[in-house]
């Protein structure tokens, strides 16, 4: 791999941070409500204005827009990610310890939903027309429509109430309390909300490849491969497929970051404890350092997730690699 | 003995506005050794019926007569028999080399592709074979280049990796469509005379326009009009005394014939018009060319052609 590509690209991930900073600091500042407030209404209808001035100077909520910008972002750089008001913990380690239990969810999600959209995508684009893509295709349309929150509550009705198949939320059993964790009931507790996310997920990936090697079927080198005799399945497989994967790398690279920011109708309808229930609570309290790194959060690993298509795509397209070297 | 003969060949392809009619009544033989040039406009029906010998149309396409290669009806086999002689005993030059190489995989690979289905070799050895393959079509630095892939290969040198391919597992008989359209003058001359050699051990059918290139490589030539075949004849006997006024018209389009052009253009291959399909375009057309087709017309054991003057 050419060292000056793999610099390029670093400098795009660098600058491409800097402005994700900005923007989310920006939103963040501008929007109604702060955490003071919020809190000091709650308690008492009729807080004095002199306290909670004290208490918007105390967490710092009083500062000029230039200084708290300049300051924020010099403590980002420097790994200070801020304080949570509402946790009273740092920002940093609590969101790592939230992402691991979307990770849980998100990657056999991710994996699931890619394998299994670009293999029907695959089938369905080489069949095209027939009976079978086409009920692929309206039954894809259909799950497409169906709002995430809906699908998830009839999930929950139809396999944890009726059939009682899965356990109705959270993450592990009131059993762990007495006999410590147990891998096997925090996948009992994962299965629904990976089956739904896969679900909803799945229907971007298979448009997409069903396009994608509708395009590809449509080149003259399928013709080639025809005229050298081989067989149809050998074409699908070395021919189309290959060449129909290419526009999936983007694909797949936003929809990791996408999923790791975490829905937080998934979690919320499941009690997961993850990066969605995080930032559902941490927007109701309006903990807006919180909320800074739950979006820096996302930012970075949708840059990373782009970094990592970039560096894949030369492996899979010698075109690309040609492109490196100018 | 006949290697191809193709009787009364139709092909159609079914529209919203109407059937296409892309061959009608298409006879045609090619003898062992011998190289058939088929010659017309651009979307007189040379490339599907170049096409249909192969059966690589789509599927929807409405195909009746029949293609006899070496005594076997290729039209009534089944797709699976016929995929086993696609690229053994069938080649196929296709047209557009930039396109028709996969961007992805290897020149080599994509030649010894063929040579692992048809002739069970281990992968290495096909590779080498590939590159052979590569030396015999003259690319310089064969053993680093079929390592190569097509974006890396000149014009001229992604035709010869499509001549390489077809020939890939030495198949009797090979159609090239157009494999010199798009090329510089220099680099067509070359593939022309990689061709002419080509031409020496094998049976061909030759799809172009480039009526030079015909005449060197060719043994008989075929003239084809919106889907029809209407001149068909020893090469030195059709490029010297052209019967059809079409074929007259084509050759003097040539620069150094004068560059003149056939006026009007060719019929909708939808709407075909009744009695001779030329006669709008025709200078010398009389009354009974609107009221009859004409049938082809044996002049000579070498020569035919399709012609209200010639009855």
């Amino acid at each position: 791999m050419e060292a000056r590509y793999l610099f390029k690209r670093l400098c795009y991930c660098g600058l491409a941070f800097i402005a994700s900073i900005t923007i989310i600091f920006l939103l963040l500042h501008f929007m109604p409500g702060d955490y003071v407030t919020f809190y000091l209404l709650e308690i008492s209808r009729t807080t004095p204005v002199e306290v909670i001035e004290h208490y918007q100077h105390v967490y710092g909520l009083d500062q000029p827009f230039l200084e708290h910008y300049v300051n924020y972002v010099v403590a980002v750089i420097q790994g200070d990610w801020g304080y949570s008001f509402e946790y009273r913990v740092p920002v940093f380690p609590l969101i790592g310890q939230k992402l691991w239990w979307t990770v849980m969810i998100m990657v056999p999600s991710l994996i699931l939903s890619t394998i299994i959209g670009a293999v029907a995508g695959a089938w369905s684009g080489w069949k095209r027309g027939t009976k079978g893509d086409m009920a692929l295709l309206s039954s894809m349309l259909f799950f497409r429509a169906i709002p995430s929150y809906w699908l998830a509550i009839m999930g929950l009705l139809v396999f944890s109430c009726l059939l009682g198949w899965f356990p109705l939320g959270g993450y592990m059993s009131i059993n762990a309390l007495f006999s410590g964790y147990d891998i096997f009931d925090i996948i009992h507790h994962a299965a629904l909300p990976i089956l739904t996310t896969t679900l909803l997920s799945l229907t971007g990936t298979y448009y997409l490849m069903r396009n994608s090697m509708l395009m590809t079927l449509g080149e003259d080198y399928i013709t080639t491969a025809r005229a050298k005799g081989l067989k149809e399945s050998v074409i699908l497989r070395k021919h189309a497929a290959r060449n129909a994967l290419l526009p999936m790398v983007t694909m797949i690279a936003m929809q990791c970051a996408h999923l790791m920011a975490g829905s937080i109708f998934i979690e919320t309808i499941f009690s997961w404890p993850g990066m969605g229930m995080l930032t559902f609570n941490a927007l109701n309290m309006r903990d807006v350092p919180l909320l800074q790194g739950i979006f820096l959060m996302g930012a970075l690993i949708l840059i990373a997730a782009n970094f990592a298509a970039d560096m894949v795509y030369p492996l899979l397209d010698p075109r690309v690699e040609e492109s490196m070297h100018e | 003995m006949d290697i191809i003969r193709i009787k009364n060949l139709n092909a159609g392809f079914p529209t919203k506005r109407g059937l296409v009619r892309a061959a009608t009544s298409v006879d045609l033989t090619i003898r062992e050794g011998e190289c058939l040039g088929l010659i017309g406009e651009s979307g007189c029906g040379k490339t599907v019926l170049g096409m249909t010998i192969m059966r690589l149309l789509q599927p929807n396409t409405i195909i009746s007569g029949e293609i006899f290669y070496k005594g076997q009806n290729l039209l009534a086999l089944k797709e699976e028999e016929m995929r086993k002689l696609r690229g053994k005993e069938l080649g196929m030059i296709l047209q557009n080399s930039t396109t028709s190489l996969n961007p992805v995989l290897s020149v080599g690979d994509q030649i010894a592709e063929g040579i692992i289905l048809h002739e069970g070799l281990r992968k290495k050895e096909a590779r080498e074979k590939a590159t052979e393959l590569l030396e015999k079509v003259q690319i310089k630095n064969a053993a680093v280049m079929s390592k190569r892939y097509p974006h890396e290969f000149s014009g001229g040198m992604r035709e010869r990796a499509m001549i390489a391919i077809a020939l890939a597992c030495s198949p009797s008989f090979v159609i090239a469509d157009e494999p010199t359209t798009g090329l510089d003058n220099r680099t067509m001359k070359g593939v022309i005379s990689l061709l002419a050699e080509v031409a020496k051990s094998k049976s061909m059918l030759f799809i172009t326009h480039d009526l030079a290139a015909a005449s060197e490589i060719c043994d008989t030539i075929a003239v084809m009009y919106a889907g029809e075949i209407v001149e068909w004849g020893d090469v030195d006997e059709v490029f010297s005394a052209p019967l059809h006024p079409y074929t007259s018209g084509l050759l003097n389009s040539l620069p150094e014939r004068g560059f003149i052009a056939i006026p009007g253009s060719s019929p909708s291959l939808i709407d075909l018009p009744g009695g001779c399909r030329f006669k709008e375009r025709c200078a010398c057309s009389e009354e009974r060319c609107a009221r009859a087709h004409p049938l082809m017309k044996e002049i000579s054991s070498s020569h035919k052609v399709r012609c209200h003057r010639y009855d």
